[in-house]
């Protein structure tokens, strides 16, 4: 097995963009291959394309080879489309990391993109109720916000977590996104505001959920021999993880305690031979506040239930134990579903190489990036490394 | 032309007549005012939903078996906005977890007659059938009291 690199990285601006999916491909191409300046074309051999509901949203199927000719790719060894809903992003990484690591590819150009924004919401509004189980879930007319209400729900009636905790969790994440110039949401937010803004489902405020958000993030990857052709600052994958549970959300074991994230950060962390307690920074799946409080307690970072406590103590705050989502989380960037993953990843090579403003820079050799989709039923989690 | 006749277009429900699925008689028996579920004759496996091969076993004996007609509320919310294509018009409406005695599932279902706030988790539901403009059922639960 080869050892694997992220050498270069592009995102576009995020938000509700003029631009429609074959658009937001040729944007991101420009910012990624001016990133890796010894970058020709013909040097990459596949490509992977994360996209969770492009046949939906853009009326498009099969657009691995679309995305191929807007980025002016030729793939000659791996070319494909990873879909796994809101972790179609780390999907991609991850298939690209294994056809690398295999020898079969060389370099890969990995690129989430999502065109969430069109004329009828609630045409996106049902693609989303799509990724449940459409027959016996969406049915009902659930879709994400509602889902994670329950679970808010069932977490401050196990727990005793409290509204405010959850506002919290928007607050921070705004204040980072406050210095991205590519989040949809750059503005800091004060708590009174998360919890005076328009109920969506209750628990849940607008505030309390992610946007949505048309964007596209792209990163280079290649084996560690390729790497130094391309940067001095080569970031590693030194550990991967995915586990995935049930789908029909009556199946699940437990609205409150995703045990595939704890499954999948184990091995992410054992695979890179580390602790959750050696990392710098994390990103987590922050679509709705309460999933940052979850995942604070499933990696293991707080005790079981006391995860509003640890954004009420500043934990995930710079100087904190942990700083996690300092690009602003998907509560402040957006999330275009198969943009993220690949962001986060971004976020963490960007702090490793000091490329973020100083104001949220904390560097450092360790990142976590943590990756989750449909009812919390599947979690992925990469464990990167700065190299020397 | 390529604009879209509304007679073909997707919708959220379930298609549930006999010559598209193998459950049609879950449908049957929700017009009879039942919930079923599928048990498998072989290994005896219960499971939610219903099914024509046992995901344990692989035998494709199932039997029908009863749910209870009621529940308790594991968990609630209601959809104020956002709602998908199809739901608009019916906005606001409560979707809740509900735990259903001696399960080991749970069902998810819309609960009508009811806001959010006039519910509490532990609050006891009672099965409804309802009946689609094309004449096909689905099921919602109601307050029982």
């Amino acid at each position: 097995m080869r050892k694997v690199a992220i050498v270069g990285c592009g995102l576009t601006k995020w938000g509700v963009r003029n631009a429609t999916y074959k658009e937001l491909a040729q944007e991101v191409s420009k910012p990624l291959f001016e990133d890796v300046e010894n970058l020709r074309r013909e040097d990459v051999d596949s490509l992977f394309v994360g996209s969770a509901l492009v046949d939906r949203l853009a009326f498009q199927a099969y657009p691995a080879p679309i995305v191929a000719e807007q980025m002016g790719l030729a793939p000659t060894k791996m070319c494909m489309r990873t879909e796994m809903a809101c972790v179609s992003g780390q999907a991609a990484m991850r298939v690209a990391y294994t056809s690398i690591a295999s020898g079969l590819s060389d370099v890969a150009v990995v690129v989430g993109i999502e065109k969430m924004n069109l004329p009828n919401l609630a045409e996106t509004q049902a693609s989303m109720a799509c990724v449940l189980d459409r027959e016996w879930d969406g049915v009902n007319g659930l879709n994400a916000p509602p889902y994670f209400a329950l679970v808010a729900q069932r977490h401050m009636h196990e727990y005793g977590t409290t509204r405010e905790q959850m506002g919290l969790v928007k607050v921070k994440n705004a204040e980072y996104s406050a210095s991205n110039p590519y989040a949809h949401f750059s503005k800091r937010v004060p708590l009174e505001k998360v919890l005076a803004s328009p109920m969506i489902a209750p628990p849940l405020r607008l505030l309390d959920c992610s946007g949505i958000t048309d964007g596209a993030a792209a990163v280079v990857m290649t084996h560690e021999d390729n790497a130094k052709r391309f940067t001095d600052t080569p970031v590693f994958i030194e550990g991967l993880g995915q586990a995935t549970d049930g789908s029909l959300v009556g199946n699940l074991k437990s609205l409150t305690t995703w045990f595939p994230l704890k499954h999948a950060a184990r091995d992410a962390l054992k695979m890179a031979g580390v602790g959750i307690g050696d990392m710098d920074l994390a990103e987590t799946h922050d679509c709705f506040t309460i999933s940052e409080i979850i995942e604070y307690e499933d990696l293991g970072l707080c005790d079981k239930g006391k995860g509003g406590k640890f954004i009420e103590d500043g934990q995930s705050k710079i100087g904190g134990e942990l700083p996690i989502n300092l690009r602003g989380g998907l509560l402040c960037c957006g999330h275009p579903l198969g943009a993220t993953g690949v962001a986060q990843a971004i976020e963490v090579v960007q702090q490793f190489k000091a490329q973020v403003p100083r104001e949220r820079h904390v560097g450092g050799e360790w990142g976590l990036c943590h990756n989750l989709s449909g009812s919390a039923n599947n979690h992925a989690v990469m464990v990167l490394h700065r190299g020397s | 032309m390529g604009q879209i006749d509304e007679r073909y277009a997707f919708d959220f429900y379930p298609l549930e007549s006999e010559q598209q699925t193998r459950i049609a008689p879950f449908f049957q028996h929700l017009r009879e005012g039942r919930l079923t579920t599928t048990k498998c004759t072989a290994c005896g496996l219960v499971l939610w939903q219903p099914r024509v091969v046992c995901a344990h076993c692989h035998a494709e004996a199932m039997e029908w078996i009863d749910l209870p007609k009621e529940g308790t509320i594991f968990a609630h919310t209601a959809v104020l906005a956002g709602a998908p294509v199809g739901f608009e018009k019916d906005v606001p409406f409560v979707v809740a977890v509900i735990q259903l005695a001696g399960m080991d599932f749970r069902v998810v279902a819309r609960i009508d007659d009811a806001r959010y706030e006039d519910l509490k988790i532990g609050d006891t539901v009672r099965l409804k059938v309802v009946t689609l403009p094309d004449g096909r059922v689905w099921f919602r639960f109601v307050p029982a009291k």
